[in-house]
């Protein structure tokens, strides 16, 4: 069987917006291997969320991808009817995102709603899917599952409605799980619980998870490789020990060094200068430079390549020049 | 040593009403016997998870809503006792940041009107002196002066958050009391807003209460901190205290379930079961025992008073008593 579960090539999202192109997804590459939990990080506008929605084929309808390959499980997903991807995002890959509240139709029962995807997809009865989603809800951590059946999301605490989530993505037992800042919204006790019940189904099914988030914290709890963005591209790529340990790009030191230490006591915080660029307003050259505190002449001119530091670590980063480059697709 | 604020026994509760008569059934008590001081010139963090009663407890101190029972002394003052009008003069020296400057900042108003506002309210200075103190509010915060005539759907989250913290600014107050101010933003502006408070604190000796569900900015930015669990406050020690030796089994868990940016980090996480219960229905005896890992009988039936553990370290649990 093929190592790569997904590999991603070249992908640019754009979207029209008053007159002009917004380039949302500027040329990223990446790959999830098989039973591999890879994180996706960067902050707000970097692209990261528009890059899993890429992967599902569900843009916006002001966004098309304009360039790229997606594969998935040796298939082009851009390349695929609305029908049949239909049939992929059912079946084989699933995502969870951040509020389930808007995720889930308040007017169903939580039955309804969990039955809907096994009757259409796996054509089970009406009995067969329900004895599949207290199943699926067992196994998420409910103990009452029969009774959460006839109850509906409003009477479900955040916790409670993100496992009906995961219940929900997991029930066609899917190769890769796309999950979009899943915590962000839950408290840190409530937090604890869903991270442990991810890395349990993970060990239990295999599947890959792609995980989307902002905090550094829980890329070093969940993931096994992560990926930087930065303004539409990726940055820095590294297994996540090799990240942590020799963050490579200065936007990745940046914003490890900006995180207060729940252990430690700093006198004063480190702070990235300045903000993140508007779309339309990228820099010529690499677009961290003007926040870099180690720019040199060239990054103001130029955009960098990519340069490996070994073991699948690569930067985009001029200050790596004198190493190996990669090649982009 | 005098206290600036000291809070005794404040209780919210919200009623319950139903039916065509709206007839009160039952108490949200959302803040409940909570009592903590803050001195001059320090930051008391105030944490907990949602529900907690931590945003309520900050809006009572003010009288954003009126609180229920209890005392509030600004100053030596009871400012739950003050008439409207003398309310008016003591809310120059507390005023508040909220968690989201989208919704708390007039999108009408230019970025010059917006800060001048808490002066034209309170009546300071002429038109002429306002102007000029506008722009030197621009300047302590890190705004460009040429941005003063922009609405703030032109300024990203960081800066909205630096015209909140101007505005509050403005009336020179002794205590500022900011809600979540950095929670909506990214982590490279986090810093640079926590780096801003702790320059305008040493400037101008300010106090904050510092309320926020993050622990690990908590702890980067306060003195002391309070723990509050289900509108009761449980733990209250200096930052050392709390976050070396936690002694609420609830602050132990909150420590314990924060994720560390460290790969190698080993940690015995403590998973909390269930989730926090409605403040409608608290529990008996103390509100953490259905989830609490070390509760026994006691627990259950007796509520825990806040105990002096020494130094400046509270815990209300039985495990101490």
């Amino acid at each position: 069987m093929e190592h790569k579960l997904l590999e991603i090539k070249g992908l640019k999202t754009q979207f029209i917006g008053d007159k002009k192109i917004i380039p949302a997804v500027d040329g990223v590459d990446l790959t999830i291997h098989r039973s591999e939990t890879l994180a996706l990080v960067g902050e707000s506008g970097c692209g990261k969320s528009i890059t899993s929605l890429s992967i599902m084929g569900l843009i916006p309808e002001n966004g098309k991808i304009s360039a790229g390959e997606i594969i998935f499980n040796g298939e082009d997903l851009t390349k695929k009817s609305e029908k049949e991807l239909e049939r992929i995002r059912g079946n084989d890959v699933s995502m969870i995102f951040q509020e389930p509240m808007t995720s889930l139709n308040p007017v169903l029962t939580i039955g309804e709603q969990l039955t809907e995807g096994l009757i259409i997809h796996d054509k089970l009865s009406k009995q067969e899917a329900n004895a599949r989603v207290i199943e699926m809800l067992k196994l998420v951590g409910f103990a009452r599952a029969e009774e959460i059946l006839s109850e509906y999301p409003h009477q479900l605490s955040g916790g409670m409605r993100q496992r009906v989530m995961i219940a929900m993505a997991m029930a066609t037992n899917p190769k890769l799980l796309i999950a979009d800042e899943p915590t962000t919204a839950l408290d840190v006790t409530i937090q604890a619980q869903i991270l442990e019940l991810m890395k349990e189904l993970k060990e239990q099914f295999q599947t890959s998870i792609l995980l989307i988030t902002h905090d550094l914290g829980i890329v070093a709890d969940m993931a096994d490789r992560v990926v930087v963005m930065y303004a539409g591209q990726v940055v820095e790529e590294a297994e996540v020990e090799s990240l942590y340990e020799n963050p490579a790009h200065p936007y990745t030191e940046g914003l490890m060094k900006s995180i207060p230490s729940l252990e430690k006591e700093q006198k004063r915080l480190y702070s990235i200068q300045g903000y993140v660029p508007a779309p339309d307003e990228f820099p010529i050259g690499c677009r961290f430079a003007p926040r870099c505190e180690k720019a040199m002449e060239i990054c103001h001119e130029k955009a960098p390549n990519i340069y490996s530091l070994g073991n699948g670590h690569h930067v985009r980063c001029f200050l790596y020049k004198e190493l190996e480059e990669i090649v982009e697709q | 040593m005098s206290y600036l604020l000291e809070v005794k026994g404040l209780c919210k509760h919200f009623p319950i009403k139903k039916g065509v008569l709206r007839k009160t059934v039952g108490l949200v008590k959302a803040v409940d016997q909570v009592s903590f001081y803050v001195k001059p010139g320090e930051t008391f963090g105030l944490v907990g998870e949602s529900g907690c009663g931590k945003s309520t407890t900050g809006r009572a101190i003010l009288r954003l809503i009126e609180p229920t029972s209890g005392q509030i002394y600004f100053e030596g003052e009871d400012i739950v006792k003050l008439s409207r009008t003398h309310l008016r003069k003591a809310r120059r020296d507390m005023q508040m940041v909220f968690q989201d400057p989208y919704a708390s900042l007039n999108p009408r108003m230019t970025v010059t009107e917006l800060i001048e506002e808490p002066l034209q309210v309170h009546g300071l200075y002429s038109t002429k002196e306002r102007r000029e103190k506008v722009f030197e509010l621009m300047e302590i915060v890190g705004l460009n002066r040429s941005y003063h005539d922009r609405y703030p759907h032109e300024f990203s989250g960081g800066q909205r958050q630096r015209i909140g913290i101007a505005r509050a600014l403005a009336l020179q107050p002794k205590l500022i009391i900011a809600d979540e101010p950095v929670s909506a933003l990214d982590v490279s502006i986090q810093s640079q807003v926590v780096n801003l408070m702790e320059d305008l604190q040493e400037e101008f000796n300010l106090s904050y209460i510092f309320i926020a569900h993050d622990l690990s900015v908590v702890r980067h930015i306060s003195d002391r901190v309070g723990v509050m669990y289900l509108g009761r406050m449980v733990e209250i020690g200096t930052k050392q205290e709390l976050y070396q030796e936690p002694a609420h089994p609830y602050t132990e868990a909150l420590l314990s379930a924060v994720p560390i940016p460290n790969p190698k980090a080993k940690r015995e996480r403590i998973v909390l079961k269930g989730d926090v219960p409605s403040p409608a229905n608290p529990p008996t005896g103390c509100a953490f025992h259905p989830r609490c890992p070390k509760a026994f009988e006691r627990c259950m039936q007796e509520r825990p008073e806040l105990i002096h553990l020494g130094g400046e370290h509270y815990v209300a649990c039985h495990l101490y008593g």
